[in-house]
This record gives structure tokens, C-alpha cells and sequence, in this order.
């Protein structure tokens, strides 16, 4: 009795997880977008082609100069756009929101079917988490990938910004972007000036306290400014841990950023009220500062240069 | 041990006190609970709770703290020197942590129990008819829907996932009544599996187009934790726990009668489906209430009531007050070790339940294989 209940149960629950497979696999079939075509051609060379960069999984051969990126990462698209590649974009992902008039798709960046994307005939997408199979996929339909993961330093941004540049033909570009981001650090640094040297800060990322430790690329513009991160005791496994009001309570941080007023509404006064917060020194002194969430997610120059601008700004108002 | 209790039982002769006002099982084993046995689970439960209360990454003094908790009872005068900051640590964090923590471990642990006697399943848990996957689309909705509908404070989420629980298992009710003429135990289930698997798919389909700051917020939900917990949430789950707790609690002793079969129990005057509707009807609306401040914590409804079966024997009369006892002191000892491990970074309880849990599992299948 007991062991036929067991084999219904578990044949029932096997049907059942094949079922949703199958309904969540059927989900992934975005509506194809309407075709964008490039506004303009650029013919000014930037480097020879064939070329070979390097991404986020091995070396990739581009045979020519592209015309038609689908570009399914935020901060590649503000790479892209600095670089001056933007005419060549002919789709971004939904998240992409800088700059406000490139080519937005439906795309996510995170889709596991390769024939999502033909629609757009690209020649060169560029992602940053790809899904599934999807790199394997548009080698097989000779589609030349990038992929340009998470940055967690400024070298990491330089070099994609290099390889991006190589990629689309506009090496020549490269150093006047990063020349343009380094000015704007440096005065945004000069302006704080010795303000928050060996200050404490913390990053929230969503309300039940997971952080970013100073070994990730917004942590690294922390940095910038001497400041220090309560988290990082708390990095030994992850570098976006999750820590407990507790803690927050105990390293009475001087300053806290809200990276999930978008997601999760949180609102300097809603830091606040929560349980013995108040007591704060951060919250005493008003260096509690709602940001976008997209600080905590975006590695491009322009997040970069906005955010350094912002901190600078709340440490020397 | 109080043998003179079992002894009168096995006789037959003089049935138990508790018995009197209701029908008896066949008293084949021990089935009544004794002193020892609600010492040792009070004693499991208080000693968990100290050490909880005690432990955190403040690094508050072990004396100090117990003076300050020892200050708030009656007729004791004691000065603890916790600073401002270490008072509020103790009173607002830990304290409405750890009673949370133990009254979603005792409503999970009691909810699984009572599920395993009205199914007569040792698999059954409480997220067997729907639960789960109702109260993760719940709050997967309020995530999702929160841009397009406006600003919504994320206080709504135990609110959508306690209507997104009771809703997929009235679901399942509704489903498995209309398969059969006879609301059988096994349509239930069937329904409860159909039911949270379409649920999943619609959580998966919406999860699928939300952006990944949503897609993180849900994810840390279903892994449950209590690293938000406040006493608001008490106040919100405590009358639907406490209710559901004495509810159940009152049908130890029926769960015990249908244990021999809904025939035989009918034959000596319970109504076995009503019995079953009663407790399923307790259960789901405690855990709704427990998972929707805690999030999809696995593994306490089927660990703790098996570990009790497994010492005290089968009768729910044990089962049944014991699981509310070790079931808290379970959840409140795993979430010690889900915010100490690695402190000061936390770890999801439900990843530590599951860590614990998933091994126990084994061996409980091993041994209903050779039960059966």
C-alpha cells in the first residue's frame, strides 16, 4: 500500500515537473521585435578586420566590421555608445537604458534559443549572462558572440571597453572615453576631497540586507574615496553577501546607499523606521541616499561616471 | 517515562483520561503523552531559544544580555549595561526573530504531522496540496505587478502570498471533489501535484519577463528566512498559527482513528472526510500564515514529525503536541546556524533546513520502503 502511494507520488510529481519544463520552455519565445536598420553607416575604419577579441569564454574572430549588433547588456550599451559604435546597434536589451534612444528590444540578454535573435539578422551580439546553449547556438549559426560578464574593477572596465572597441571598429575611440571617465573620477574625487577617508558605508541591494563588498566594481568606486565597506567581513564566500540588521546595527555605518528603491521601494524614510534604525549615525546625520538600482548592476561609464559624481556630491554637498 | 500509563492502555482495560470524551484508537502501542516526554521537548525549545538569543554578530556580552532579559520579568531587579544600541539588538532583533523562527517551525512541524495522519502518507508535508506554489505566485505577482500598478509597499507581500496559498489549495479542493464522487485521499494529492505544478508554471512564466532585481527579490523569498522578522510579523501570524495550532491539537486523537483506515474509523463513529477537511483546512491557513512572513522554509514538516515518530512511537496524541515543541526549538536552532556559520554574512534557512533535511528525507524513505 504504502510503497505503491510512494511510486504515484513521485510519477505524478516527475509528470509534473516535465509539464512546467516544458510550459516555462514554451514561455521563452519572445515576440520578435520590429527589425531596426542602422541609421547610418559608418565607413571610418577604427582597425582592420578581420579581427579576434577576447570574451568572457575564449578567444572570437570577427571577419568584418559590423553593421548590425544586438548588444544584450546595459553597460556594453553605454560602452558601445561612447565608443561612437551606436549607428552599427540595430537592438539593445529591455534594461538598457542609457543612451534613451538606442534601438530597445524585448530581449532580457538571458534567452536560451539562438533563432530569437535571427529576426534582426545580427553580426555580432554581445552579451553579458548568456542562457542555455545560446553562445554554442550562434557559433553554430556563425554569429560572431561577445561576452563581457560583470566587471568587478576599473581594469576590468577598460579592458572590455578595448575589446569592445576592437570588435566594432572604433579602437581609435578607446582612449578618449576612458580619458573622459578618468577626468570625471578624478574631479568627482577632488571635489569629496578628505571628507569620508576611512568612512564606513553600506550598499543595499534589496531590503532583506544582501550588500556588495568593496571586491566588486561598486565597491571599487567606494574606494575611490578611502571609504570602507561593513560588508566586507562578510565577502569570504560571496562578494554580494547577505548580512543582517544586526550587523548593520553593530558597524553603525556613516553612510548608506539604497540601491532598491526601484525594486523593492525602499525609501530613506522607510530605512529609518525599521527596528532600532533610527539610532543610526547614517540615518542622525541624513546619509541615507536612495539610489537607482541600477548603481549596484551596471557596470558601463555612465552609471560609473553618475554614480562617483553622486557620491562625491554626498559627501561634500 | 510514566509506564504505568502505557500499561493501563495495553490492557485495554482502563482507558486513558484523555480518552473518555472520544473515540479510542486500538491500543496497540503507547499512545499517551507523558511528563517526560513534554520536558524534554520544553527543555529542547527553552535551551534553543536562550542560545539564540544570546549568539549574534554584535558580539553583545553572554551576561549582559541574559541580565536584560532576565530585567523584563517580574520582581527581578537587574542592570544589564547594555548600551542603547545593545538593548534594541536584544528586544527588537533577536528577540521577535527567534518567536517568529519557533512559531513558523512549531505551525510547519505540526501542519506536516497532521498532513501525514489526514493523508495517512509519511510523505506528505505541508506544501502537499498547493501551498507552496500558490503563495510563491503570490508574491512573485506583487513583485512583478509592483511597477506597473504603482508604488506598493512591500508589506503587501505576506498579504498576496497568503491569498495566492489558501487559493491553490482551495483548488485543490474544488479539483480533486470534482474528479471523484468520493473525495478520496488520492485525488486530493493528484489535484494538489496538478495544482501547484500549474502554479509554478504561471510563477515561472511571470518570473521569466520580470527584470533581475525582481527576479532576485522572489528567489530570496522562496529560499525563506527570517532576516527581516519583526514583531509586526508576530502580531500578523500569531492569531492564524495559534488557532490552527489548538485546532489541530484538538484532533490528535481523531488522527489517531482514521490511522487504521477511513473504513474502520467510520465504523466506530468518525466521519473520516470531515475529520480530513477540518485538518487540511487548519494546516493550509497556518502555513499560508508561517510562509508568508518567512518565505518557503522545506523540509521542518517532514524532518521534525518523523524524528518524533521515531522515538515516541506513532500516535498522533504524541506526535502531534511534540512537533510544536521540537519544531520550534528545530527552526530557531537552524536559523542560529544560518546567520552564524558565516557570520557576519547570512546563509537562506531554507538552504539549511534542506541541507539537513534532504539526508534525513533518505532515511525516511528507506524506512516507509520497508514499512511497506
Amino acid at each position: 500500500m504504502k510503497r505503491s502511494w510512494v511510486r504515484r507520488f513521485l510519477a505524478s510529481a516527475l509528470t509534473a515537473a516535465v509539464v512546467s519544463v516544458l510550459l516555462s520552455s514554451a514561455t521563452s519565445a519572445a515576440p520578435a521585435p520590429a527589425p531596426q536598420v542602422a541609421a547610418a553607416r559608418n565607413a571610418a575604419a577604427g582597425s582592420a578586420f578581420p579581427v579576434t577579441v577576447h570574451s568572457g569564454d575564449g578567444n572570437v574572430t570577427i571577419p568584418a566590421r559590423p553593421v548590425r549588433i544586438l548588444c544584450l547588456s546595459p553597460s556594453s550599451t553605454q560602452m558601445v555608445y561612447a565608443l561612437g559604435a551606436g549607428p552599427q546597434v540595430v537592438g539593445v536589451d529591455e534594461y538598457s537604458s542609457w543612451p534613451a534612444d538606442a534601438p530597445r528590444t524585448k530581449f532580457s540578454g538571458a534567452e536560451t534559443s539562438a533563432e530569437d535573435y535571427l529576426p534582426l539578422r545580427p553580426d555580432l551580439v554581445i552579451l553579458a549572462y548568456p542562457g542555455g546553449t545560446m553562445v554554442q547556438q550562434l557559433r553554430k549559426l556563425e554569429i560572431p558572440v561577445l561576452v563581457l560578464p560583470a566587471a568587478t574593477t576599473f581594469a576590468d572596465v577598460d579592458s572590455q571597453l578595448a575589446e569592445l572597441a576592437a570588435a566594432t571598429g572604433h579602437l581609435a575611440a578607446v582612449g578618449a572615453v576612458e580619458a573622459s571617465m578618468n577626468q570625471d573620477i578624478a574631479a568627482a574625487v577632488r571635489k569629496a576631497g578628505s571628507a569620508a577617508r576611512g568612512e564606513s558605508y553600506y550598499i543595499e541591494i534589496s531590503p532583506d540586507y544582501y550588500t556588495a563588498t568593496s571586491k566588486t566594481f561598486i565597491g571599487a568606486e567606494f574606494s575611490l574615496f578611502g571609504m570602507r565597506d561593513i560588508a566586507d567581513p562578510a565577502g569570504r564566500l560571496s562578494a554580494y553577501p547577505q548580512i543582517s540588521a544586526e550587523f548593520i546595527l553593530k558597524t553603525n555605518p556613516d553612510y548608506v546607499f539604497l540601491a532598491d528603491t526601484v525594486c523593492c521601494q525602499q525609501t530613506p524614510t522607510s530605512f529609518a523606521h525599521r527596528p532600532g534604525f533610527s539610532a543610526l549615525a547614517a540615518v542622525r546625520l541624513h546619509h541615507v541616499l536612495g539610489v537607482n538600482d541600477s548603481v549596484a548592476s551596471q557596470w558601463g561609464p555612465h552609471t560609473i561616471e553618475a554614480f562617483v559624481a553622486l557620491i562625491a556630491q554626498t559627501l561634500r554637498p | 517515562m510514566t509506564l504505568t500509563a502505557d500499561a493501563r492502555t495495553s490492557d485495554g482495560q482502563a482507558p486513558p483520561l484523555d480518552d473518555i470524551d472520544g473515540p479510542s484508537a486500538p491500543a496497540l502501542h503507547a499512545t499517551r503523552l507523558t511528563a517526560g516526554h513534554v520536558v524534554l521537548g520544553a527543555g529542547f525549545l527553552l535551551a534553543a531559544a536562550i542560545v539564540s538569543i544570546l549568539v549574534g554578530p554584535a558580539g553583545l556580552p553572554v551576561g549582559a544580555v541574559l541580565a536584560e532579559v532576565l530585567s523584563r520579568l517580574p520582581l527581578v531587579h537587574l542592570h544589564s549595561g547594555l548600551s542603547a544600541t545593545g538593548v534594541v539588538v536584544v528586544w527588537q532583533l533577536r528577540m521577535p526573530r527567534m518567536v517568529l523562527g519557533g512559531l513558523v517551525g512549531a505551525m510547519l512541524a505540526i501542519a506536516g504531522a497532521s498532513y501525514q495522519g489526514a493523508f495517512s502518507n509519511p510523505l506528505a508535508d505541508p506544501y502537499l496540496l498547493g501551498v507552496a506554489s500558490g503563495a510563491g505566485l503570490g508574491a512573485a505577482l506583487v513583485v512583478v505587478g509592483a511597477p506597473v500598478i504603482g508604488q506598493i509597499p512591500s508589506d503587501l507581500l505576506p498579504v498576496a502570498a497568503f491569498a495566492g496559498a489558501v487559493l491553490a489549495v482551495a483548488a485543490t479542493f474544488a479539483l480533486g471533489r470534482s474528479r471523484a464522487s468520493e473525495r478520496s485521499a488520492a485525488s486530493l494529492l493528484l489535484a494538489g501535484v496538478a495544482v501547484a505544478a500549474f502554479f509554478t508554471a504561471v510563477q515561472t512564466f511571470l518570473l521569466q519577463r520580470s527584470s533581475p532585481g525582481q527576479l532576485s527579490t522572489v528567489y530570496s523569498w522562496i529560499l525563506g528566512g527570517l532576516s527581516t522578522a519583526g514583531w509586526g510579523q508576530v502580531e500578523l501570524v500569531l492569531p492564524y498559527v495559534g488557532t490552527a495550532m489548538v485546532v489541530l491539537l484538538a484532533c490528535r486523537r481523531l488522527l489517531d482513528v482514521m490511522s487504521v483506515g477511513d473504513e474502520e474509523a467510520t465504523s466506530v463513529g468518525v466521519r473520516a472526510e470531515r475529520v480530513r477537511l477540518v485538518v487540511i483546512v487548519a494546516a493550509t491557513l497556518g502555513t499560508a500564515a508561517a510562509v508568508s512572513v518567512s518565505g518557503l522554509i522545506g523540509f521542518v514538516g517532514i524532518i521534525v514529525p518523523h524524528t518524533i515518530r521515531l522515538l515516541a512511537g506513532p500516535s498522533y496524541r504524541r506526535i502531534l503536541p511534540l512537533s510544536v515543541l521540537f519544531g520550534a526549538g528545530f527552526l530557531i536552532l537552524a536559523d542560529l546556524l544560518a546567520r552564524t556559520i558565516l557570520s557576519p554574512a547570512e546563509i537562506p534557512l531554507g538552504v539549511v533546513t534542506a541541507f539537513l533535511g534532504a539526508p534525513f528525507f533518505l532515511v525516511v524513505l528507506r524506512q516507509a520502503r520497508r514499512l511497506g
